[in-house]
């Protein structure tokens, strides 16, 4: 693919500064996404998956800082643009599909009335042609468009899930982020939900990023596969290589955590030790205390990228081959 | 609904008959009995002083003492006041409570209205002089002894500046030639006061529900307009100048007690705000690329309003029994003045009837509460 990405993040740095230091919560970030394609950023909490998620939208609380970076948005750079500029790019060009749908759609406010303000916010339309615009939305959702002039608590779990995506489509914008889309759902609805998400997105042609430490959601939907570690990411391929030959140690321990149905009955593979404080991380390779591969050289300088094809991973022992 | 109310009706007369009760046993553990203002005149024989017991009721037992309080309290009859015989209760109350309420009505609203406005404003500009010099000017005047604070008001504007009358309800000079009474001219004052709220509350709510286009040139040209036919109607009244000197002595007392409440009052939003802040939906609504003001007004402050709500009708109940300091102070001839004379003058069937009557207040405004809240938060369905 020549076109230019949708989205390309350059060495993307944020830390939240505290009472007891910097916490370097994205360090370095690179990636970028082409149009229509799905990335999954894969990790466990507290690994930077969704500061990463915050800091494109510019969603960040007053104590974050972006210290260095680019994100490039169709080639545009919106880390210096003002608040006020940066308000036309949100949801119009990057909507979100937040992890908490129970409490991201206000009580006080009839569900349609929520998608009609994110409409007048960025397009020029008469409130006519926004209602007419969510009963398209909710029937692409699968929701029924009498449920527009409902409040959120009407809505069951799964409703209100739908009732999210079909907010973050509102403007039909470049780029969605999924926060953790279902993890609140039941194994059904969220299989469901998945299924949908994965179609629209096809239909519309758009990218997406999907954020979650569900290894088996992330192999579901997306065709690129970032997997982060303390505020970088560590391996980055496609879902396939990613996932038959992981590279990085910290991705095998991961797969290994997870049960498979299909193959051979197994112990699972549990890690030791704990993520790093984020305040003092390691020196060298993040992983490297509780690496099982580790060796002098990780503890004192930083992992190189190893390249096979398309598929990288930053480590000094890659695994595989 | 109509069954919640209905429901709720008949709780606040169980409420309210509860109520009756424990004051008529409280009144009655105290020591003696109403005939005692009579009957300890030495000057008074004892056949006399027989007589008036038997006419007080108080040798009945104490069962049927109180069948008659209830079934007389139930017929509106609240018996006649002894220090201001021989007007009855009703009539002494029907007298005061209206200045009370207007009074303390129109501080409650007033500093309820600006501690939010204000409270809104600090809590999305946190940090800075602004939050720090509002919180501590709110905690003085929360905390501030009031007397003092009262008094130390009345030195400054009607002493030293001499702007304002003194005290009392109206200046008697200017009343001795009137063609009407007082309470008269009072209560058309209250007409007046509700007819224009409610006129320009309609307003506001239309031109916000309907989306009006130049909602703002409206909701003020109306507020002008009404309050111009207002004036004209009372010039041409020629009570004008009446009303303005009851108006002018309720300045410094409203100004007084609107200053002592704001403070909780925006604390409390701001507090609210900073809790209401950190909601995701909050969030979602800046990802929206909402404007700050709208993401402030109509997601933020709108959810925050919840409990301020509720300290607004638990502060109304002071709007009956009427800060008895701040009467006292500003020699203000409401509830609370009354109730403490009646206490002095141990005129007990006023004390009771006083207590009674904040009673049905509060347990209404209770009920109003709760009808508001079914309007604010659409999760609340009875």
């Amino acid at each position: 693919m020549s076109e230019r990405p949708v989205l390309a993040v350059e060495d993307l740095t944020m830390h939240y500064s505290i009472k007891a230091g910097a916490v370097r919560a994205v360090d370095g970030v690179t990636f970028s996404i082409e149009r229509g394609q799905a990335l999954g950023l894969v990790g466990e909490s507290g690994s930077g998956k969704s500061s990463i998620a915050m800091t494109l939208l510019r969603l960040l609380p007053d104590n974050a800082q972006i210290l260095r970076g680019k994100i490039l948005l169709d080639g545009v750079d919106i880390v210096p643009l003002s608040e006020e500029r940066m308000r036309e790019y949100r949801w119009n060009r990057i909507s979100m599909i937040f992890q908490a749908a129970m409490n991201s759609l206000n009580p006080v406010y009839k569900v349609g009335e929520q998608i009609i303000e994110a409409l007048e916010a960025h397009l020029e339309s008469a409130r006519e042609e926004s209602i007419e615009r969510v009963r398209r939305l909710y029937d692409v959702v699968n929701l029924d468009p009498g449920l527009i002039v409902r409040y959120p608590h009407e809505y069951s779990g799964g409703m209100r899930q739908r009732a999210i995506i079909a907010m973050a489509l509102a403007c039909e914008p470049d780029l969605i982020i999924a926060d953790e889309p279902t993890t609140a759902l039941d194994v059904i609805v969220q299989d469901h939900i998945l299924r949908e998400m994965r179609s629209i997105q096809a239909e519309l042609d758009m990218s997406m990023i999907y954020i979650s430490h569900d290894m088996a959601v992330i192999a579901e939907v997306s065709d690129v596969v970032g997997v982060m570690y303390a505020g970088k990411i560590v391996e980055l391929g496609g879902t396939a290589d990613v996932f038959h030959s992981p590279i990085h140690p910290y991705t095998r321990s991961l797969m290994s955590a997870f049960p498979s149905v299909t193959g051979k009955k197994r112990e699972l593979g549990t890690l030791t030790g704990e993520p790093p404080n984020l305040l003092d991380p390691p020196e060298g390779c993040r992983f490297h205390p509780r690496c099982p591969y580790a060796t002098d050289v990780c503890s004192n300088q930083e992992p190189p990228k190893v390249r096979r094809g398309n598929h990288w991973a930053a480590c000094w022992n890659p695994q595989g081959e | 609904m109509a069954r919640y109310l209905i429901k709720r009706t008949l709780q606040i007369l169980l409420t309210l008959f509860i109520f009756l009760s424990i004051v008529f046993f409280l009144v009655n553990a105290q020591p003696g009995d109403i005939s005692h203002v009579y009957s300890l005149n030495p000057d008074l024989p004892p056949e006399t002083r027989a007589k008036l017991q038997d006419l007080f009721g108080v040798n009945e037992p104490l069962w049927k003492q109180y069948l008659v309080y209830v079934k007389n309290t139930l017929t509106g009859n609240f018996g006649v006041s002894f220090s201001l015989y021989p007007r009855t209760v009703a009539d002494v109350i029907g007298e005061r409570l209206p200045r009370t309420l207007v009074l303390f009505l129109t501080a409650t609203v007033l500093s309820f209205y600006l501690g939010f406005a204000l409270g809104k404003i600090v809590a999305w500009r946190r940090g800075g002089w602004v939050e720090y010099g509002s919180t501590i000017g709110s905690v003085t005047l929360y905390t501030v002894f009031t007397p003092w604070f009262a008094l130390m008001m009345i030195w400054l504007f009607a002493f030293r500046a001499g702007w304002l009358p003194i005290g009392k309800f109206l200046d008697p000079v200017e009343w001795r030639e009137a063609p009407t009474s007082a309470n008269a001219v009072f209560n058309q004052m209250i007409i007046t006061m509700i007819v224009l709220s409610v006129a320009i509350f309609a307003v506001f709510l239309f031109t916000t529900r309907k989306r009006v286009a130049g909602a703002r040139l409206i909701q003020a040209g109306s507020i002008v307009l009404t309050a111009a036919v207002v004036a004209g109607v009372w010039i041409a009244s020629g009570v004008a100048h009446l009303a303005w000197d009851i108006v002018e002595h309720m300045i410094l007392p409203v100004g007084t007690l609107t200053l002592i409440s704001f403070g909780g009052a925006m604390l409390l939003t701001r507090n609210s705000m900073l809790e209401t802040m950190r909601e995701d939906y909050v969030t979602a609504a800046r990802a929206k690329g909402l404007p700050e003001k709208q993401v402030r007004d109509r997601h933020v402050a709108r959810n925050a309003l919840l409990p301020v709500v509720t300290s607004f009708v638990f502060s109304l109940a002071f709007a009956v029994d009427g800060g008895i300091i701040i009467e006292s102070v500003f020699s203000w001839p409401g509830m609370g003045q009354t109730l403490i004379s009646a206490a002095t003058t141990e005129d007990l069937p006023l004390a009771v009837g006083a207590f009674v009557f904040v009673g049905i207040f509060v347990l209404v405004a209770h009920l109003a509460a709760d009808v508001l809240y079914v309007y604010l938060d659409p999760r609340i369905r009875y």
